[in-house]
């Protein structure tokens, strides 16, 4: 329907396959070059016969810039573009084998998906100077054709040119768009180094089958795959992942005749960019900015160019979406649909007619009655008017616009006190209609800190928020639509996943809703296995559900799907004798033994050591298992190859033997050093043939062999002024020894088991870049300190029986105009957006960071879609899908009442995290500090029109300071308090990696008062009343000695009791006479008849519910030393080296007032 | 040695098992294999032969189709093919047994990967040469294994490939010479225009010359 879409197949179509796919929906970055090449050959009928087009010698010039590599493509009518792409690169490099590096990109990245790229930004830049010299190796002759082309092709000047009538204005190109496949490109380069992992050759476009519509191995994380599109529109599926590899590829095809000089002049300064976003991606570190407040996303500066790409698109695709006809069927007036419009009848200002209730007066056209549903998604209303229309005067009425009123509502934090909802807070719905918002994904999935997203950098910028996702996306559903069809529908450009928030515009073509791609919708998505019906594709489960599986094809493998390997790797030494951990781990896994996710193939091994390694002999057929010690640490090697990872199922009794006489074996050890790393090379070799997860127990510093440790901690400076230190890694060996792992889909998971410094920071990166999960407990002894035994038991049971993928990938997209720039979590950035995760687990959470490039001004929605490829532990390989669909807002006002502060917090949290390890800590809670400042401020100047003193805050907002400074009283970030740095660094880990419900109990944990519970407002379960009491503020204050009150930090529940507490409550909730015969350890609540305590014990088990790991709770005393944890929660309270929250807020007033 | 076995269905390349090695030389790598494995799997029909070797370097693929199913390993070029033929007959009496029915069902890629427990077992059989003598029948039973098709990977992955670029290309050309021929009308057109206007001009200014200078 977009005007250019359709003109341009007829008109280029002689010239360029590339071109016409681009015209009506890839990004205008990459239409302009794509077209302006086919355009030139034709303008000066040098055009020549295919064979001669690879060795077209004026392309290369701008080949960096230029990333659609046309010269080849161009020809490829109908051809598939790959085959025709690769033979040709194989005939004329195979004489320059410098070449060879380039000439693999686009193969070489599925083939390293398995992992032939270690380590990524230090080898690129080595790469980097070697592909700027390709240019001046080769000898530059004029070749004859190319050279008087040479000076037309001004890169910037030539798709505004647009000779031949195929490029619209809206296609010219914008550089911004062109600098992430530069940046990307030597990132390719270095992957490609393995010639050898060229992959196969796709049948030929004759006998492909269906299912081979999208060859690529790893579709949907593979990009370099993605444009060897068998099918017509081959060369038109390039994505930005797609230009990525292009833009490696282009070089490559190009350059080596031609050798201008001018090659390297126009690739350095993309090639200093790129390596310099690697290095970003790499490290994970914040956007440096010198001043200590969070710089919020990249300022404009790079961005500054045009960005043109609003003329045609994107307008007709509210056309069709306000008409909600098939574009034939169009009125006209709906061409003229313009900015307001389209808010008017979609965005925040229709809440308000609704919500004065009355005939308001209305400028527009929009019906003031059909609110939501009509206007602007006749789309979704067409299939079933009737529940549409329903679902929309519902929403109508639903008091969401006085939720919306009531979020803007300005609140002076001076003059108010009481700030906390009765309930924990729930995260804000985004101002969508009814029935988009039936279909978003769940924000306990997906969230985003601002629900309603700012147009443009700049209302980003004023608003001083972050913009942010954070996701869970392995969380464990309880329901899912998992679907299996040959093909697995996708946005032909963007790679997208056919999703709730697309368009169709007619039965056989959907528009994508992030690049607004017009798309074919294929044979098989016409029936619905649901309905079993024909010619309904928007009722098909993936256009219902936000939250999809897909069943993967073959393409989506580059090697039959792994089994299920577990590794345990033990220490043994003397300090773990002592800690006794081995007995409870030994029988945990005994006991769980057959919950291990996996199937028949599912296989184990064990390896122990202490200053040697011990391995494990499991063979089926053995009558006892034997043990094998390899002492030579210094190089290790595996003593026998296929008897120490064995079939679970076969050698399950020799398994369980081991598992029983494991403890005593090592009861007499006196062998007092621990030799990690070499252990965990070992573990890796063992491994590496199948990748899996690696468990490792740890008690003490490693003390032999590679990657040794120094005890870098004082515990004398902890308080002292001038920082805390040693936030860094010691040794990169566990970060290479990780990504080594991630390499051959290993995941290595941490237990941390030490009552002495261990150094986490430096152990921590074995797992931060493997995907893994660490678990620390501190002081931990199986006598002196039951509660962490308790809580390891737990822990233990939880991780050994919960879901786990393997060999996963996952990748973020977002709407054209947004774009990720930083992520937060574990995982290896393997290219620019690419996240690999060797093992993927239900319990971790991500988080990224985004920037506005381009004003999003011409769509009234922003859609991000997150996409993980795992293999589940049955060898299935699976793609789970979530999309999340937010309006997009042109006012200041909007912005703060669609902010979500607990994600806000969270995010600001992992950006502190970040800066405090790449600058200090100070700096990082200066910058939290400045957060709120800056907040307050923009408010006032902005928005607040009261001119009153004080701190205003929107409504939505009340909490953020409040949660600041529970955030800078954390472990992770608190000074003064003599916190070790490893309980220190174990914090900042679980900042990175909890989901955001579970953070945010543990940053500001919900207190509730129990003794006195009433039933109002209990919920009623399954016959099961659950009170809920209101939420208390954290602040002794709130607490009386009369009083018993329970406490919610997330892992842990204090429950604590006043010294005049209620008698009767201690009887029949404790089970204590009085409250003198409360036991000081006391770790459970008896399971009594009363009804005061099966009430408690609803409340307990309901606030434990969907919870991965079950909490602890502890009863705390009134005089016990356990108080003074109960107290240190109280983070309004002032404590020794903290302010309160009143002295917080004068703070930030002084800090306004600067 | 037998590095990778593969199980796929022939009608459409579905893999339906498949076993790799574990590496003992780590230097080795089975990627290219793999992938070159999964093409051919795509590329066999029902009239492809049923008994082939197909040479790929140091390796040899060799191939078993019956019943539309295709059992494929990959070996070094020195392992007897006459075992390994055995191996794969082996193996499809066991894969017959237990999914023969199954088969023409599925469409998920994989669904019987848990044969390969099986796979490996087996495999460890035919490859360790001490159990091999045991399996004295292979003798006698394998009958002629030299007569069986003996194929260049490359060529066979290839086959068809070098058509449709030949095709491609020819596509190229034909649209290639539409469009000169289109320019080169349009550009004749603009020089006769050229010439007319020329010629106009001419007689125009003669015209005025003549009616004004001369009259």
């Amino acid at each position: 329907m977009s005007a250019p879409g359709s003109t341009n197949p007829s008109s280029s179509g002689s010239y360029s396959q590339s071109s016409t796919p681009n015209g009506g929906a890839a990004p205008p970055r990459q239409n302009g070059p794509a077209q302006t090449y086919p355009s030139m050959y034709a303008s000066t009928g040098y055009y020549g016969p295919p064979p001669h087009q690879q060795s077209y010698p004026t392309i290369p010039a701008h080949s960096t810039s230029v990333p659609n590599k046309t010269s080849i493509t161009n020809s490829a009518q109908s051809a598939n573009y790959y085959e025709n792409n690769h033979q040709q690169q194989h005939h004329v490099y195979s004489q320059q084998p410098f070449q060879q590096q380039q000439q693999h990109p686009p193969y070489a990245t599925p083939g390293s998906y398995y992992g032939q790229q270690p380590y990524h930004g230090v080898p690129t830049t080595v790469q980097h100077p070697q592909q700027q010299q390709n240019p001046s190796l080769v000898p530059a002759p004029a070749v004859g054709p190319g050279a008087p082309l040479y000076p037309i092709v001004s890169y910037p000047s030539v798709p505004g040119s647009g000779q031949y009538g195929t490029l619209s204005p809206s296609q010219s190109t914008s550089t911004p768009g062109v600098m992430p496949i530069q940046m990307s490109a030597p990132l390719h380069q270095y992957n490609s180094s393995q010639p050898t992992s060229t992959p196969p050759v796709h049948p030929g476009y004759g006998g492909a089958p269906p299912s081979q519509m999208v060859p690529t191995v790893n579709g949907q994380g593979t990009t370099a795959h993605q444009h060897y599109d068998p099918s017509h529109q081959a060369p038109q599926s390039y994505d930005s992942y797609g230009r990525v590899t292009h833009s490696t590829g282009g070089p490559a095809a190009d350059r080596p005749p031609s050798g201008t000089p001018s090659t390297s002049v126009h690739s350095s300064p993309g090639h200093h960019q790129g390596i310099y976003e690697i290095q970003i991606f790499k490290f994970q570190c914040l956007t440096l900015n010198v001043s200590p407040s969070f710089s919020l996303p990249y300022s404009g500066g790079e961005t500054s160019s045009s960005t043109t790409g609003s003329a045609s698109p994107l307008p007709n695709s509210y056309d069709s979406l306000e008409g909600g006809s098939y574009p034939d069927s169009m009125p006209p007036s709906n061409d003229m649909t313009n900015q307001a419009q389209s808010y008017s009848s979609y965005g925040y200002h229709t809440m308000q007619p609704a919500y004065r209730q009355g005939p308001a007066s209305r400028s527009d056209s929009s019906p003031s009655h059909d609110l939501y549903g009509q206007p602007s998604y006749q789309q979704y209303s067409q299939p079933f008017p009737d529940l549409s229309q329903l679902s929309a005067a519902l929403g109508g009425l639903s008091g969401v616009p006085e939720l919306e009123v009531e979020a803007l509502r300005p609140v002076n934090l001076l003059q108010e006190r009481n700030l906390l909802p009765p309930r924990p807070l729930e995260a804000p719905e985004p101002n969508l209609s009814a029935d988009l918002r039936k279909v978003n994904c769940s924000p306990q999935t997906f969230r985003c800190t601002l629900t309603s997203v700012p147009q443009t950098q700049a209302l980003l910028n004023k608003a001083r928020l972050p913009l942010g996702l954070l996701l869970h996306p392995f969380r464990d559903l309880q329901q899912l639509p998992v679907i299996t069809s040959n093909t697995i529908v996708r946005c032909r450009s963007c790679r997208t996943y056919i999703n709730p928030f697309v368009t169709f515009l007619d039965q056989r073509r959907w528009k994508c809703n992030l690049c607004y791609r017009v798309n074919d919708v294929p044979d098989e998505f016409m029936y619905n296995p649901v309905t079993r019906s024909y010619g309904e594709p928007h009722k098909r489960p993936e256009v219902q559900n936000a939250t999809v599986e897909f069943i993967a094809s073959s393409d989506y493998m580059l090697r039959p799907p792994q089994p299920a390997v577990y590794l345990f790797v033990l220490d043994v030494s003397h300090n773990a004798v002592e800690a006794g951990y081995l007995k409870y781990l030994c029988d945990s896994i005994l006991e769980n033994l057959d919950k291990l996710p996996g199937d028949t193939r599912t296989r184990i091994g064990f390896l122990t050591f202490d200053s040697t390694i011990h391995f494990y002999n499991l063979q089926e057929g053995l009558s006892q298992p034997q043990m094998l010690v390899v002492s030579d640490i210094d190089d290790v090697f595996i003593p026998s190859h296929d008897s120490l990872m064995v079939n679970l199922k076969e050698s399950k009794e020799l398994v369980k033997d081991l598992l029983t006489s494991l403890p005593a074996m090592f009861s007499q050890s006196r062998e007092t050093h621990s030799a990690l790393g070499p252990a965990l090379q070992a573990a890796f070799k063992l491994m590496s043939p199948t990748g899996g997860r690696v468990t490792v127990f740890l008690t003490q510093l490693p003390t032999l062999g590679a990657g040794m440790l120094q005890s870098r901690e004082d515990p004398n400076q902890r308080s002292s002024s001038k920082g805390v230190q040693h936030l860094g890694p010691a040794t990169d060996f566990y970060k290479k020894l990780a990504l080594d792992c991630s390499g051959q889909q290993i995941g290595v998971d941490l237990f941390l088991l030490s009552s002495q410094y261990a150094d986490l920071t430096s152990l921590a990166c074995m797992s931060k870049y493997s995907a893994g999960s660490i678990f620390y407990y501190p002081s931990f002894h199986h006598l002196h300190n039951p509660a962490q035994l308790e809580k390891f038991q737990r822990d233990l049971g939880r991780y050994l029986t919960r879901k786990i993928g393997f060999e996963a990938v996952m990748r973020i997209r977002c709407t054209k105009g947004l774009s990720i720039h930083t992520f937060h979590g574990n995982f290896f950035v393997r290219s620019t957006d690419l996240l690999s995760l060797a093992n993927v687990n239900p319990d971790s959470a991500f988080a990224v960071q985004m920037s506005i490039e381009d004003s999003l001004a011409d769509s009234s929605l922003a859609c991000f879609q997150a996409a993980l490829l795992y293999t589940s532990n049955k060898g299935k390989r699976r793609i789970r899908v979530h999309t999340l669909c937010l309006p997009v807002v042109n006012q200041l006002s909007d912005v703060y009442a669609g902010a979500d502060v607990q994600a806000i917090t969270c995010l600001l949290a992992n950006m502190a995290i970040d800066r405090s390890i790449s600058s200090s800590l100070s700096d990082a809670r200066d910058a939290l500090v400045n957060a709120v400042v800056d907040l307050v401020s923009a408010y006032k100047s902005n928005v607040s029109s009261l001119q009153q003193s004080g701190l205003v805050v929107p409504a939505s907002m009340r909490l953020f300071p409040l949660y600041i400074l529970a955030l800078l009283k954390q472990r992770a970030l608190r000074t003064g308090t003599s916190t070790r740095l490893d309980e220190r660094v174990f914090a900042m880990c679980e900042f990175k990696t909890q989901p955001l419900q579970q953070l945010m109990r543990m940053v500001h944990p919900d207190l509730y008062r129990l003794d006195n519970m009433s039933d109002q407002g209990a919920l009623h379960l399954n016959d099961t009343v659950v009170p809920q009491p209101p939420l208390l503020h954290l602040s002794a204050e709130r607490v009386s000695r009369d009083g018993a009150f329970l406490m919610d930090c997330g892992n842990v529940f204090y429950l604590w009791i006043g010294k005049c507490c209620n008698e009767m409550f201690i009887r029949d909730v404790l089970g204590c006479p009085n409250y003198a015969s409360i036991p000081p350890n006391m770790n459970h609540i008896p399971e009594l008849e009363t009804p005061l305590s099966e009430r408690v014990r609803a409340f307990l088990d309901w606030l434990q519910d969907n919870r991965a790991f079950s909490s602890t709770i502890h009863v705390v005393r009134d005089d016990a030393s356990a108080k003074s944890t109960f107290f240190l929660h109280l983070v309004e309270d002032r404590t020794d080296s903290a302010s309160s929250y009143s002295e917080f807020l004068q703070h930030i007033q002084q800090q306004m007032s600067k | 040695m037998i590095l990778l076995t593969v199980i796929a269905r022939v009608a459409d390349g579905l893999p339906l098992s498949a076993s790799v090695q574990e590496e003992d030389q780590p230097g080795r790598d089975l990627q290219q294999y793999q992938s070159q494995a999964k093409q051919l799997c795509r590329k066999l029909s029902p009239q492809s032969p049923d008994h082939c070797t197909l040479e790929a370097g140091v390796m040899n693929f060799h191939y078993l189709i019956e019943e539309g199913i295709c059992y494929l390993c990959l070996c070094e070029a020195s392992f007897p093919k006459k075992i390994a033929f055995a191996y794969l007959k082996h193996l499809h009496n066991e894969f017959y047994d237990q999914y023969g029915g199954k088969v023409s069902r599925v469409t998920r890629p994989y669904s019987f990967i848990e044969f390969d427990t099986y796979i490996q077992k087996t495999k460890k059989t035919y490859v360790d040469s001490r159990a091999r003598r045991n399996l004295g029948s292979i003798n006698t039973e394998l009958q002629d294994v030299q007569r069986i098709m003996v194929a260049n990977i490359e060529e066979v992955l290839q086959r068809g490939e070098s058509l449709s670029a030949l095709d491609t290309k020819a596509n190229n050309l034909s649209s290639l010479s539409k469009k000169y021929r289109s320019d080169a009308k349009y550009l004749n057109t603009r020089s006769t225009y050229a010439k007319v206007a020329a010629v106009a001009v001419f007689f125009i200014t003669l015209i005025v010359y003549v009616r004004f200078w001369w009259l």
